[in-house]
């Protein structure tokens, strides 16, 4: 076989040798490789010391109270969302439609109710519009219509005064 | 992992393992069902989260931020892939903030001068002189400090790999990357360790 460390690709070979993951069949290709391949020899000697080293490497025991902890920590935040959804948990469904419908009704009535001169308008066309019509006096209206008298007026007579008019 | 369970989900057959199972019925509401994933997956995620942050006390509080999660994610929980991938997915993700956001920084200087977090290794005699316990605390340092030194998604795969025994596929859907990916990032792991760590044999 051509030997491993040749391309990192196939040097992957031999750390799946010194982590036992190696197939069987493929094992024993590569030990008969390293039988007389001294740089893979130290390759998996160097591999094996590292994962010896590795080994002794223990972790620390967890904690006894570890589990209390996050049981505290589950019934806290369940606690809180507990807090939020019994009230609405202590109205069964069968009663709270109707309620809901009762108290939307009223909402709507007190509405209705708080503004009773409103009365309203079709949309305006900008609101430059809108502003105008909402300044708009008593006073101002009939001196508009009486202009509009005064033109109409106007204009009977100069009807009157051309025969061949068209006005 | 050898225990699995079969489920079918509509027309298409899905082959569960255990501890997915066990989540499932997390979703439905069994609380036992998670006692029984905590007492198996507590150890092995704390001695990740350990190795990773190189700290007990900060190991522990990141593993009861990953059992909450997986707690708070019960109702939307999908079996897409391992339980097992899917709980370190999670304690990685949270290992690899902790130390980007410097919180393990913050704890070094401590560590540095405290070796307390360190088990205290029985040796043959059961009673260490003071001399053999001043090598093998030399020795956990140097491995501590070989770890410490590579690169945090290195330092994720190799942890998982060799401590954990997880395949390159299950380390791959954890990191989010290749399978080739995680060959490439566990051989120049390996071959930083080796440069610090082979004369220990």
């Amino acid at each position: 076989m051509n030997c491993p460390l040749e391309t990192p690709e196939s040097a992957q070979v031999l750390l799946d040798y010194c982590s036992r993951q190696l197939a069987p069949a493929s094992t024993e290709i590569l030990e008969r490789h390293i039988a007389v391949c001294g740089a893979c020899r130290e390759f998996a000697d160097n591999q094996r010391a590292v994962w010896q080293a590795m080994d002794a490497w223990e972790a620390a025991p967890v904690s006894a109270d570890f589990d209390s902890r996050l049981y505290s920590r589950i019934e806290a935040q369940s606690s809180w969302w507990e807090l939020l959804v019994r009230p609405l948990r202590q109205v069964t469904t069968r009663r709270a439609v109707p309620a809901m419908a009762m108290a939307g009704l009223l909402v709507a009535v007190g509405f209705v109710l708080e503004r009773p001169g409103i009365v309203p308008l079709p949309p305006p066309v900008n609101g430059g519009d809108r502003a105008q019509v909402e300044q708009v006096q008593p006073e101002q209206v009939e001196n508009a219509l009486d202009t509009m008298d005064v033109l109409a007026e106007f204009s009977r007579q100069v009807r009157a005064d051309t025969p061949g008019s068209k006005l | 992992m050898a225990e699995r369970v079969s489920t079918n989900i509509g027309t298409a057959a899905i082959v569960l393992d255990r501890d997915t199972e066990l989540m499932l019925r997390v979703k439905e509401g069994d609380g036992a069902s998670f006692a029984i994933l905590l007492d198996k997956h507590r150890s092995p995620v704390i001695h990740f989260l350990f190795r990773m942050v190189q700290n007990q006390a900060v190991a522990e509080e990141l593993a009861q931020e990953v059992f909450l999660r997986v707690y708070r994610s019960r109702a939307t929980y999908e079996p897409t892939a391992k339980f097992t991938t899917w709980l370190f997915r999670i304690a990685t993700h949270l290992a690899l903030n902790a130390l980007r956001d410097g919180k393990n920084e913050r704890l070094q200087e401590r560590l540095d001068d405290d070796t307390g977090d360190m088990p205290v290794r029985q040796v043959s005699d059961h009673k260490p002189s003071v001399e053999q316990s001043l090598v093998y605390q030399a020795k956990m340092e140097e491995i501590r400090r070989a770890i410490a030194g590579l690169p945090e998604k290195q330092r994720a795969a190799v942890l998982m790999h060799k401590y954990e025994e997880m395949e390159y596929s299950q380390i791959a859907k954890v990191l989010g990357c290749s399978e080739s990916a995680v060959k490439s990032l566990l051989f120049r792991a390996y071959e930083t360790l080796r440069a610090r760590l082979a004369h220990m044999a």
